[in-house]
């Protein structure tokens, strides 16, 4: 898959002192478009946990009869090739694929802080833990996920798995080289003078510290989550077929793409819309986060 | 700086322009004719001895031959042997006169020793090789004859000498080495092998000095003539694109369609489907031997629940593609027969949910296998389990890449049932699901005595009526569904000349027309 | 330099150690006896033993590994077992394809990405600018292998200008070739094209703020002979850099479009294998597709260190 590793992101600074949520909020409220996908983002997870009450139809109920009806009032988004509602598919799939990319983040942000806090923290074992992450990043995303899950066997755990362990990297880069900084500033040092052990001054004063970039970063995973899970169920190797992710659907939408192309146009617009949203509020909360960038975004 | 920047710029301009300039790969000649065919995937193998995948026949039936072969009515007719086998009186003993003006493709001419040592390799790793093996005392020559004999009669025998599936064919001894599956691909058949690039295409060729027999053309007997130069089978895995392709003229004849194609193909100029009946059944096959489905009174339960009409709509969409039909032969063949047919396409949930209550059902999950390489079975596998968890069944649907089921079925305690379908047989007993070794099992004492009836029937008349009871037992034992009867859809060039329809593809006496 | 380029060789070298170990334990995680995978079912007891010693997978783990990185050196990969060849050998004919789509697919990310960046720099904070920036965005967001299918249905079914798939017949000259790489080189090209427009454009701001544009501007020349001139020729680096890396990102993104376009390229090697079980070439692939990533992307920081002797350190 194509993931811009986002150039910002890559290299976040540290914050200055404390960043209190309020100036965060207030810094995005001045970006319109990124307050709009913010909306967006929100609804579609009100959609996900709310599926199972607004779906206007059993999403797996067949009525092999009504196959492959083009949209209508009755069905606004049609009928596959089972009879089966779209529109209530591509909702459940909303809950399916947002929770497949909400698992991944809290696979790969707890994974990430842990690797990135043992490596930022105790300077010994940071050589491992850089070439470690070095060699994870050195396979393509896609192909780690590929392999991981050739190894796994499909299913819907399996999938978080493999893209958690794939993406924690990033996170242990981003939480690595703020400890760095952190770690060198004056009231860390002071604190260390005080006698406060290590897991004290981790927990206390580091990872306050780091999560503002580690919630840039898991927006990001989260959006990229989501298209890598598309892809590897499009290809056969992610979540098995029978669970309507919308990369399933498009799959299973291939064979039909002459004779019903809204099968795959619908779910691939959910898509489209939910990586977009989530890619703009990332932008806009690092944006918010870092004002040092604001020269070249804005 | 400014100069490292220009030059590697201008080096990456370079050397794309290399790539996009290079002259065209020399391929020196361009056939005359040429056909191209898309199938629905890659073959595994070229030879058709170890497998029985319908894949691989379609395109090594033109490499390879057998000694017998079927007619358009599908009677045997002889191909590589000179006649049909002469039986000795108490069925024991064939006697196979032998071609002697065949040739193999590396130019040597084909003789007895060559026959005896194909046929011993068929015995020890076809399929269908081995359960004839079974009966099999001897093979040995004499002249140009090769004579089998038996341990006790087998009136399947000469059927099974005639499948293009885990066929029987002939290949010089010289090429046998124990290697399976063959190497080198030496037959005698009216193309010759020329490459097969992986996932790209196999390519044959016109073998020149092919003999085709006097007898004229019928089925996949009589004359076969090549007159197109070359034919190249192309996997094109994705059934959509296969039919936009063969729209676009990529290729002349695309195998397997959906059904709901049909309209796209004769709509389309210069193409005409092709449709052909009888083509196979789906089964859905239970495992007899172990696990929940081993009890009679579920499978029977089974049987009740599912919709065939609802599984074969959803497999193949217009009910012109498919029949619901309990016979496992259909109409219009031999041996149809509908008065032993009973409890086929009932779907009545109620009863099914009360038959699994009476039957002591607590709910163990029912493992059923199936696959997506072929779409029909996969969304026939989703309608049943939709309508046995309405039955009160809890329903653990593995989607398996074909390969991983079919390695999967050999192992009893892996899974209850697992859908796949069968190619019409002229033969019943080359249906798999009679063999009790076969995955499902179907193996217990009044159905091996209704099977050893009817392969030791010698008499055409008398073996309908035991195949009868064959199916008689079939319904009451309930070891697997038969799901119906679906037909084959197929597309061509309308510049293919003289195409006969017929289940696995074949493309000699075929033309070209300009 | 030298000194440089010597340690950032030789920490390739540990990176690759542990990229080999990883599919090492990747490959011996898959499920079941590697030995009885192979030979399929009808395989007896005593094949797969001896398949196993041939394998070597009787012996120790740490010695299994010993082996194993002494393949890779003489690079020897192994065979195909569905394809019946080696696996170096499988993946070097289809080597053609997948460099062709890539160079093609890069082409049409530079070809979108670079002009636009610049233009959105120039006009920054305008309408251009923020409609070139929303769309970088958009173009990130769309799964490639839904602009494939969507290119296939409206472009080559629907109107019949290109091939629907494959990669033409034996004779086809490469031109022909070219042609059925269109399509495919687009879907692969649009979602990266993003990622070159984002770094054109904020290298473009960093080097317009210098001060040596601002003298040029002051000079009076004309606003387009700036950019261009000034400041194109030094973004120029950072921009290089990053179509290194997506070149790199796009041999893994060949995987999906290959698979949507039915081209028998090296990413539909991969899927196929691992659709297939055939471990040898999932393994191999790994380690090749790996391997060039870290050398694209070593190749960049050498690159980058011999026009900026400030990165190295």
């Amino acid at each position: 898959m194509s993931q811009p590793t986002t150039p910002a992101a890559a290299a976040p600074r540290a914050p200055r002192g404390r960043s209190p949520a309020a100036l965060v909020i207030r810094q995005l409220l001045r970006r319109p478009l990124a307050v709009v996908m913010l909306g967006v983002v929100v609804a579609m997870l009100a959609i996900a946990v709310t599926a199972p009450l607004i779906v206007p139809y059993d999403p797996m109920k067949m009525a092999i009869l009504q196959r492959l009806k083009p949209p209508t009032g009755l069905h606004p988004f049609g009928t596959d090739e089972f009879g089966r509602d779209v529109l209530s598919r591509v909702i459940l799939g909303a809950r399916l694929s947002l929770l497949v990319g909400g698992l991944v983040v809290v696979v790969a942000t707890v994974l990430g802080t842990l690797l990135g806090l043992v490596g930022g923290w105790f300077r010994r074992l940071d050589g491992v833990v850089m070439r470690f992450t070095d060699a994870l990043m050195a396979f393509p995303d896609i192909l780690l996920a590929i392999a991981f899950m050739a190894a796994l066997g499909p299913s819907l755990f399996n999938v978080v798995l493999a893209l958690g362990i794939v993406y924690t990297p990033r996170v242990a880069r981003v939480v690595r080289a703020a400890t760095l900084v952190v770690r060198e500033m004056p009231y860390v040092e002071a604190a260390r003078a005080l006698g406060a052990g290590s897991p004290r001054i981790v927990f206390g004063h580091i990872l306050p510290n780091l999560m503002s970039p580690v919630i840039v970063q898991a927006t990001f995973i989260f959006a990229y989550a989501i298209l890598t899970e598309a892809a590897l169920s499009f290809i056969g190797v992610g979540v098995p077929p029978t669970t309507p992710t919308w990369g399933n659907m498009i799959a299973g939408a291939q064979q039909y793409f002459r004779q019903a192309d809204w099968l795959m146009l619908f779910p691939g617009l959910a898509i489209v819309v939910t990586v977009l949203a989530l890619q703009i509020v990332g932008d806009g909360l690092r944006d918010a986060l870092d004002p040092r960038l604001q020269k070249v975004t804005r | 700086m400014k100069s490292l920047t220009y030059s590697f710029a201008a080096t990456a301009l370079a050397a794309s322009l290399t790539i996009v300039g290079r002259p065209a790969d020399a391929v020196a000649q361009v056939p005359a004719s040429v056909v191209t065919v898309a199938t629905i995937g890659e073959p595994p193998t070229l030879d058709p001895v170890g497998v029985t995948s319908d894949l691989v026949s379609i395109i090594s039936q033109h490499v390879f031959e057998t000694l017998y072969t079927f007619d358009a009515q599908w009677a045997l007719t002889p191909l590589v042997a000179a006649a049909l086998p002469t039986v000795s009186a108490d069925g024991k003993t064939y006697t196979i006169p032998l071609r002697t003006d065949v040739v193999f493709h590396d130019g040597t001419k084909m003789t007895t020793d060559d026959v005896v040592a194909s046929l011993e390799r068929w015995t020890r790793l076809s399929p269908r090789g081995k359960s004839a093996a079974a009966f099999i005392e001897k093979i040995s020559g004499d002249g140009a004859k090769v004579v089998i004999a038996l341990k006790q009669p087998y009136a399947p025998l000469s059927a099974l000498l005639a499948m293009n599936n885990g066929a029987a064919v002939v290949v010089p001894k010289s090429i046998i080495d124990g290697v399976n599956p063959l190497k080198s691909f030496i037959g005698t058949g009216p193309y010759k092998f020329l490459e097969h690039k992986p996932d790209q295409y196999v390519r044959l060729v016109r073998f020149d000095r092919y003999v085709p027999l006097a007898a004229a053309a019928s089925g996949y007997g009589g004359a076969r003539v090549a007159k197109i130069d070359e034919l190249r089978f192309v996997p094109v895995p994705n059934a959509a694109t296969r039919a936009e392709g063969i729209v676009a003229g990529q290729f002349q004849f695309a195998d397997s369609l959906p059904a709901e194609m049909k309209p796209r193909i004769d709509g389309a100029a210069g193409l005409k489907s092709v449709v052909v009946k009888p083509f196979g059944f789906p089964l859905m096959i239970m495992n007899n031997k172990t696990g929940v489905l081993a009890d009679q009174k579920l499978r029977k339960a089974v049987a009740t629940a599912v919709s065939p009409e609802e599984m074969l709509t959803a497999g193949f969409g217009d009910p012109a593609f498919f029949a619901v039909e309990g016979s496992i032969y259909a109409p219009g063949t031999v041996y149809y027969d509908k008065a032993s047919v009973s409890g086929y396409a009932v779907a009545d949930t109620a009863k099914a949910a009360a038959a699994v209550k009476a039957a002591g059902y607590k709910g163990e999950p029912i493992r059923i296998m199936t696959s997506m390489q072929y779409d029909f079975l996969y969304k026939m596998s989703l309608v049943a389990q939709a309508e046995l968890e309405a039955a009160g069944f809890k329903v653990d649907l593995q989607v398996l890449d074909w390969a991983t089921l079919v390695q999967r079925r050999a192992d009893d305690k892996a899974w209850d049932a697992f859908f796949t379908y069968h190619t019409f047989v002229p033969e019943p007993s080359l249906i798999t699901i009679t063999n009790p070794s076969y995955p499902g099992w179907w193996d217990n004492p009044a159905k091996n005595a209704a099977f050893a009836a009817f392969n030791g029937e010698m008499d055409p008349k008398a073996r309908v009526a035991k195949w009868a009871e064959m199916q008689k037992q079939f319904y009451a034992d309930v070891p697997t569904i038969k799901v119906g009867e679906f037909y084959n859809l197929a597309a061509r060039s309308a510049k293919l000349v003289n195409y006969q329809p017929m289940p696995w593809p074949f493309f000699w006496n075929v033309e070209l027309a300009k | 330099m030298l000194v440089y380029a010597l340690r950032r060789l030789v920490g390739m070298m540990v990176v690759m150690t542990v990229v080999a170990a990883v599919v090492f334990v990747i490959a011996r995680v898959i499920p079941g006896d590697p030995a009885a995978v192979m030979l399929g079912t009808a395989a007896t007891a005593e094949d797969i033993a001896a398949l196993r010693v041939r394998l070597g997978l009787d012996q120790p783990l740490i010695a299994q590994f010993v082996i194993y990185l002494k393949q890779i050196v003489t690079l020897d990969l192994g065979d195909s077992i569905f394809l019946g060849r080696p696996v170096l050998q499988a993946m070097a004919e289809r080597t053609e394809l997948t460099a062709s789509l890539t160079v093609m697919a890069v082409g049409i990310a530079v070809a979108i990405g670079l002009p636009i960046g610049i233009v959105s720099a120039a006009m920054r904070g305008r309408a251009v600018d923020r409609v070139a920036v929303t769309a970088a965005m958009l173009a990130a967001s769309v799964p490639s292998f839904w602009i494939g299918l969507m290119l296939i249905k409206y472009l080559a079914v629907d109107f019949g200008f290109f091939p629907v798939s494959g990669y033409g017949p034996p004779e086809a000259t490469y031109l022909e070739r070219v042609r059925h790489l269109v399509l495919p080189a687009i879907a692969l090209g649009i979602p990266n094209s993003a990622l070159i427009l984002r770094f054109t454009r904020t290298s473009m701001l960093d080097v317009l703020g210098d001060d040596y544009v601002r003298t040029a501007r002051a000079k009076g020349l004309p606003p387009l002979t700036v950019v261009l001139k000034h400041a194109l020729r030094n973004a120029m680096i950072p921009i290089l850099t990053v179509i290194g890396l997506t070149t790199a990102v796009m041999i893994a993104g060949a995987i999906v479009t290959e698979t949507v376009f039915g081209l028998p390229g090296i990413g539909n090697l991969i899927v196929s294998a691992v659709l297939r079980r055939d471990y040898p070439v999932i393994q191999g692939a790994l380690l090749v597709v790996s391997g060039i990533y870290v050398l694209i992307n070593l190749a960049v920081d050498l690159l980058y260190a011999v026009v900026d002797p400030r990165v190295r350190y």
